[in-house]
């Protein structure tokens, strides 16, 4: 047993990496067609992006035409919410709030609907994969995915030049925002929290914070690709811990793949992305880290079906 | 090669650091901010907190922002706290003045639906079930003439403290000894109320009802929790003016309805 969870938990980063596949070995050259050929056979692909986007939008208005028609199936807002009268809580706004009332003794008089809330929400990422909140359910992650089509535009035009960050900065910003809310006992992130922002003006009215909202998005598109959600986003961050428990990932399978490397260039977090490099991948087969928000971007590209959605852990069980 | 991979992954170290650094500095000023200008001080007195709402400073905190008691609410009195409305962003908040909480919900459903117990119903709770038992033990044998639910939502709306009322009487009608005839606050008036000599369940809007006093005595008459809040009696001068009690629980219903341009009663916040 412990054997099989390290298998599971292990990303095979640091053991010695595979030889790289001869031309001859490579899915173009097996099919008998062009590289550019088989490179660009899944351009105009975009099933599993409609699927999501979807999905996003039927949950997002499930929350306005909840409101707003008094149908009351999903109420509340992405900051805490209750499906046909289960609770569900935001698991940074919850974290925040426990930081907090654990040091002023206010714990004890949280209810058993909050408990209950945010151990469902838990449960049910875990199950769906810890970050796919961010790109199945996050409506500010839908409006940056606009900004980032800009973006790349914008790079590919040279107007502007890529610059990214080290992405050990979100772990500093999740700290940094839980030390802030216990200093200032305060919800700091709740002020600045896109989802929240973007989801409340969607139900209950634009405010005046939607000038962030929009100014960030302006950042994103003309300075740092996907900045917040990349660098910043506490809520991602606390998903992804989920999401390294997840069962559900993205699948890798080295013997489909023909280092093309345009799963990286669509990827929110190419770096969880490192062995489709050539010469990088150590197993004939790698599940996607916990950063990866199981968007679907790199299953929908993949020319060689390398990568799949998969339930991590499924082979050893059967 | 490997000399200037590594050169180039220190820069890079280096500016998101400072990156960070930064908007957490920004972030931290910021808050400091929000919280000198919200926690502790109140900058609109005139709006009130849900039923239930525990210590401001707890408050704050406790608040995820959800908005489940906006949705709840069937006369839609609560709202979310804009920027610059004096209180914590994203906080829900009372305008007595445009809508006033006027317990047609019949069982306090904001404060039962908030998760993080800022709105706190666990003393509405044992008020209720303690008053079910009195009315109980009370009625003996005859325990079928007592309707637990009524017992219940009685008790707990009496124990609701958002405020008390303060009657001006510079501008009060009834200290000017004078009536009030037509409609209280114009027919465009959007606010609904139940009144308590109507028998139905629901809120029906102000804006339809018409009254005709000899002396203005609305805010005594329309008052949702009775004699144990409000009542009218004569002055020293020989008028007859409202005298607020300490039953009031300050759900603003007399600040709605009060026909002067300026309000004449106010609710302070506890």
């Amino acid at each position: 047993m412990p054997a099989m969870l390290k298998d599971y938990f292990s990303t095979g980063k640091n053991k010695e990496p595979l030889p790289p596949k001869s031309k001859d070995q490579l899915p173009h050259s097996i099919q008998g067609i062009s590289y550019v050929e088989w490179r660009d056979a899944k351009k105009k692909n975009h099933k599993w992006r409609n699927i999501r986007w979807s999905v996003l939008l039927f949950m997002n208005l499930l929350f306005v035409f909840s409101y707003s028609f008094d149908l009351s199936i999903l109420e509340g807002s992405l900051s805490g919410s209750r499906l046909i009268g289960f609770y569900l809580m935001d698991p940074f706004n919850a974290l925040q709030l426990l930081a907090i009332s654990s040091i002023t003794g206010y714990v004890g008089m949280l209810t058993m609907n909050f408990w209950i809330g945010l151990i469902t929400i838990l449960i049910f990422w875990f199950i769906f994969g810890g970050r796919g909140y961010c790109s199945w359910m996050c409506p500010y992650h839908f409006l940056s995915e606009w900004a980032e089509k800009l973006h790349i535009y914008l790079v590919k035009k040279k107007k502007i030049r890529e610059r990214s960050f080290n992405i050990g900065l979100k772990i500093i910003f999740f700290i940094g925002f839980l030390l802030l809310a216990v200093l200032t006992k305060n919800l700091v992130f709740e002020d600045l929290n896109m989802v929240g922002i973007v989801s409340k003006a969607m139900i209950y009215g634009p405010s005046l914070l939607l000038l962030w909202v929009v100014a960030m998005l302006l950042f994103e598109a003309f300075v740092s690709r996907r900045f917040w959600c990349r660098y910043v986003c506490p809520i991602g961050t606390t998903w992804s811990f989920v999401g390294k428990l997840s069962p559900l990932a993205i699948k890798f399978e080295h013997d489909k793949c023909g280092y093309c490397l345009e799963c990286q260039k669509v990827c929110l977090v190419p770096h969880e992305l490192w062995f489709v490099q050539r010469g990088k991948a150590t197993q004939d087969v790698h599940f996607v880290g916990p950063d990866c928000t199981r968007c679907g971007l790199c299953v929908d590209v993949c020319p060689g079906d390398a990568l799949t959605f998969a339930i991590k852990g499924a082979s050893a069980l059967v | 090669m490997e000399k200037k991979k590594s050169g180039v992954n220190r820069r890079a170290f280096l500016k998101s650091g400072l990156v960070a650094t930064g908007a957490i500095a920004l972030a931290g000023t910021g808050a400091f901010v929000l919280d000198r200008a919200t926690s502790g001080t109140r900058l609109r007195p005139d709006f009130l907190r849900p039923p239930g709402a525990i210590d401001e400073e707890t408050f704050i905190y406790g608040c995820i922002k959800c908005g489940l008691c906006v949705q709840i609410c069937p006369v839609q009195a609560i709202k979310l706290a804009k920027a610059g409305k004096g209180l914590a962003f994203g906080t829900p908040y009372i305008d007595p003045r445009e809508q006033a909480c006027d317990f047609s919900c019949d069982a306090l459903q904001c404060v039962e639906t908030c998760p993080t117990a800022v709105l706190n119903f666990k003393p509405f709770k044992d008020a209720g079930l303690a008053a079910v038992e009195q009315a109980a033990a009370e009625a003996g044998d005859d325990f079928t003439s007592v309707n637990p639910f009524e017992v219940q939502k009685v008790a707990m709306k009496q124990i609701v403290r958002m405020g008390k009322a303060h009657v001006n009487r510079d501008s009060c009608l009834a200290y000017k000894g004078e009536g009030f005839k037509g409609v209280s606050r114009g027919t465009n008036f959007k606010g609904i109320y139940r009144a308590p000599d109507t028998q139905d369940a629901s809120a029906s809007p102000l804006a339809d009802k018409e009254f005709d006093r000899e002396i203005c005595d609305l805010c005594i008459t329309e008052c949702p929790i009775g004699e144990t809040a409000i009542v009218q009696e004569l002055d020293r001068n020989g008028r007859l003016v409202p005298r607020v009690l300490d039953g009031c629980t300050g759900c603003g219903v007399c600040v709605m309805i009060c026909p002067t341009h300026e309000t004449s009663i106010i609710v302070e916040p506890f």
